[in-house]
């Protein structure tokens, strides 16, 4: 690093960087500066320096938070969205694994349909919304297709390059013992890529997440995504925010909860 | 060396080489994929005027063309696109850096970063709209907003991973600190760079297209929703299909570079 | 004109998030003459490198002073330059554009800094590779550029740091033939560091041996071997005298510090 590389002399004193090196100090800072931001937003917000409404600030959005979760508002739409999600994610994440396995056992397989991995992979995916809509309507079914997906791809190719990347050794002394295929695949194959094809399924959740809240803002009866569109025609930013809040946690969670899930399965990996 | 060898290799019969083999199979895959879906269409198996076929879009291609809407609407685009990535390029960069080089300025400014990145930034969109109105303006913002954080986590990533060894040569030599930042960090920092580059470049195009199907009135994303809100399939598939087209081109041309560079890390 | 003056030299480390301190040298007192080969040998983590990166600067000492033909030196400058033992090229860099690397960063002239970077590229005899690139070029050819490097900025002394310990054994003994020609065309000071006794004797005029860890000097050894000096010198007699006497030193340095028995605990 560009900032190492002096000694210490003996009476340098307690300098910046001495301070910095501290464990403690990326929390720190970190938290004081996120402290700072919000008490300069709050200023500015509640003394309307800036137009509250198009801004807002921390205690009006607690407040509001508040509200919305008391008119029952926040549940009913969280509820159809999280069932949009589930809808979409839990096929995407079995489907991904099927078809990953099947392309990292089959080279000709994986070759014929590459091309349309990659059309899916690299392309906006918020560019199908409209014409995903046009076939499957406006109601749920349109978003948990949205969130398919755009999650069933990085699963496919990180549980191919998974299971790829298995250490040819297990394989070996598997096989060394008498081992049909079927459970080498089950004994040394799927538990050696775990690793990988969880860090698909966690890279899923955000582009899930994303795909869900455009197909709402897009069109849709009820729903997360919709209350933030239907808010965002009447400058109410204190509850935009309070739905960006709630949608940047379940992105939260969910990855966290995978983490968990990830170190319950395998608590031999070795540490990421 | 892979599961893959699970299968033994196939026994005589015609072999080309690996690669073309792999492009041949792509083409096959795609090609039945077509036709299949001709096929279903024109059989009545899928219903053409919601589905669309092949032919259909492809004449849609033609008329789009010559009418010059194709032109326009892409052109359009690419001013937004490029605006907003320029700016995500320079920002991000020199934020990058100066994250790299200054503990301070890393810890202060990474919770930031960290939650651009990990929210779902589709959910501001609606304020965006708020606070800059509708069109051109959103639009760069909202693609700017997209790309700009990995390509600051990654330039980040290239600074710390310098070789302290090569700064230490370049200071024995007589370097100050910005020749230390322009002959080595800076250098050294570009495949980090470049995959930040890759990355930012998708979600870039992500931005322009949900900036301009939300809040425009030109441009292939506005386009996209036109179509599709007149039921025209066949030309709703047009500018996705050029889209999607760039998105690949662009992926595929960074990863190129990527591979270039990495001959002279090793 | 390359004249050193080592006046008790000392560096403490202090660990920064511990606070423990950490004494790397103590009391290092040296004189060099101008054109004097000096070898350092001694135990791992004795400060050898250390030594070094004070003289070069890149390191302040804590206590005592670094003072080349009497002045002091404060900051690095191109009257002392430095070889190091992973080579430290710039790998987006070619040969030539490596070599310039001192010289540019004096503010030289393109034109001017690409001649006298060619001319060591020559010297070193690497003529026709300026134009490739360091990955492509085997180990030895990379050290030959990174003396080469050296060699351009004009230093009154070089200071190598372990600059053969990467290649092999082989190849380490024609480099340090080959280094030995090239210094005898303007002979000068040079502080060379390694941890293979025979190649210190082989290229020494005087050999200064450290003690472990705190690093002070515990012997200064002239050697009256005549020079030019063949490869095969390594096989006489007097070359076995000098070896077992390091040897010894070095023997009783290592099982005193311990370190031979706690690998990891290098510093």
């Amino acid at each position: 690093m560009v900032a190492e590389t002096s000694s210490a002399g003996a009476e340098r004193g307690v300098s910046l960087q001495t301070l910095l090196a501290h464990p403690q100090a990326r929390l720190l800072v970190g938290l004081a500066a996120v402290l700072l931001f919000l008490i300069a937003w709050q200023i500015v917000g509640a003394g309307e320096i800036v137009r509250s409404d198009l801004i807002s600030y921390p205690t009006e959005i607690i407040r509001t938070f508040f509200s919305m979760a008391a008119s029952g508002e926040l549940t009913t739409n969280a509820a159809v969205s999280l069932q949009e999600f589930v809808q979409g994610f839990v096929p995407a994440v079995l489907v991904g694994v099927a078809i990953g396995t099947g392309f990292a056992l089959s080279r000709r397989l994986r070759a014929m349909f590459e091309p349309l991995v990659i059309a899916l992979n690299t392309s906006p995916i918020i560019a199908f919304v409209p014409i995903v809509v046009v076939w499957f309507g406006v109601g749920l079914q349109s978003k948990s297709v949205m969130v398919f997906l755009a999650s069933v791809i990085p699963v496919i190719i990180n549980t191919t390059t998974g299971i790829g990347e298995v250490n040819e050794a297990w394989i070996r002394a598997c096989r060394a013992f008498g081992a049909r295929r079927r459970q080498v695949v089950m004994k040394a194959i799927l538990p050696g890529a775990l690793p990988s094809l969880m860090a698909g399924i966690r890279l899923s959740v955000g582009r899930a997440v994303v795909a869900l809240i455009a197909a709402e803002m897009y069109v849709s009866v009820r729903g997360i995504g919709r209350l933030i569109q239907v808010y965002s025609t009447s400058d109410r930013a204190a509850e935009i925010f309070v739905l960006v809040a709630i949608v940047s946690s379940f992105g939260f969670l969910l990855v966290t909860l995978l983490r968990r899930v990830e170190d319950w399965l395998a608590p031999w990996k070795r540490d990421s | 060396m892979s599961a893959a060898d699970l299968h033994p290799p196939a026994r005589g019969g015609f072999r080309l080489s690996d690669r073309g083999e792999q492009f041949l199979l792509g083409l096959l895959g795609t090609v039945l994929f077509l036709v299949a879906w001709e096929v279903a269409a024109r059989s009545g198996l899928l219903n053409p005027v919601v589905v669309s076929n092949p032919s259909r879009i492809v004449a849609a291609f033609l008329g789009q063309w010559q009418s010059g809407d194709m032109l326009g609407d892409v052109r359009v685009s690419l001013i937004e696109f490029g605006v907003g990535f320029g700016l995500s390029l320079l920002v991000g960069i020199a934020l990058g850096i100066a994250m790299g080089l200054s503990r301070l300025t890393e810890y202060a400014v990474d919770p930031f970063v960290w939650f651009l990145y990990a929210s779902p930034l589709i959910a501001f969109y609606p304020l965006i709209i708020v606070w800059l109105g509708f069109g051109f303006t959103t639009v760069v913002a909202v693609t700017f907003l997209l790309s700009v954080v990995s390509i600051v986590v990654n330039t980040m990533a290239g600074v710390h991973s310098v070789d302290a060894q090569l700064v230490r040569a370049v200071r024995a030599f007589g370097g100050r600190r910005i020749d230390v930042i322009f002959k080595v960090v800076l250098p050294a920092a570009v495949p980090l760079i470049l995959a930040g580059v890759r990355i930012g470049l998708g979600r870039a195009l992500h931005g322009v297209v949900l900036g301009e199907m939300f809040s425009s009135n030109a441009g292939l994303g506005y386009r996209i929703s036109f179509y599709a809100a007149h039921l025209r399939t066949a030309d709703v598939f047009v500018p996705l299909v050029i889209l999607v087209v760039v998105g690949i081109l662009l992926n595929q041309v960074c990863r190129m570079a990527e591979a270039r560079l990495q001959a002279w890390r090793s | 004109m390359g004249a050193l003056l080592l006046d008790r030299l000392s560096l403490t480390y202090e660990q920064r998030s511990s606070g423990s301190s950490f004494l790397a040298l103590s009391e290092v007192n040296l004189a060099v003459r101008d054109g004097e080969f000096v070898t350092i040998v001694g135990p791992s983590g004795c400060g050898k490198s250390t030594l070094l990166m004070l003289i070069a600067a890149l390191l302040q000492p804590s206590k005592g002073s670094v003072r080349l033909n009497g002045t002091e030196v404060t900051g690095p400058g191109s009257d002392r330059a430095l070889v190091f033992q992973d080579f430290a090229l710039l790998p987006w860099r070619t040969v030539l554009a490596n070599v310039e690397l001192g010289l540019e960063l004096k503010g030289m002239r393109a034109a001017e800094r690409r001649e006298i970077a060619r001319r060591h590229i020559a010297m070193v005899g690497l003529r026709a590779f300026e134009r490739h690139y360091p990955h492509q070029l085997s180990g030895g050819m990379r050290q030959r550029v990174g003396i080469a490097r050296a060699l351009s900025v004009g230093p009154e002394v070089l200071l190598m740091d372990e600059p053969f310990g990467a290649l092999d054994a082989q190849i380490r003994q024609v480099m340090g033939s080959e280094l030995l020609r090239i210094w005898e065309r303007d002979r000068k000071t040079i502080l060379f560091v390694t941890h293979d006794i025979d190649e210190a004797i082989y290229l020494a005029d005087r050999i200064i041996v450290m003690s472990a860890s705190p690093g002070r000097i515990i012997e200064d050894i002239p050697v009256t071997l005549a020079r030019p000096r063949p490869l095969e010198i390594r096989n006489s007699p007097e070359f076995s005298v000098y070896r077992q006497r390091i040897w010894d030193l070095l023997e009783e340095q290592v099982r005193a510090s311990g370190s031979w028995e706690q690998e990891g605990a290098k510093h």
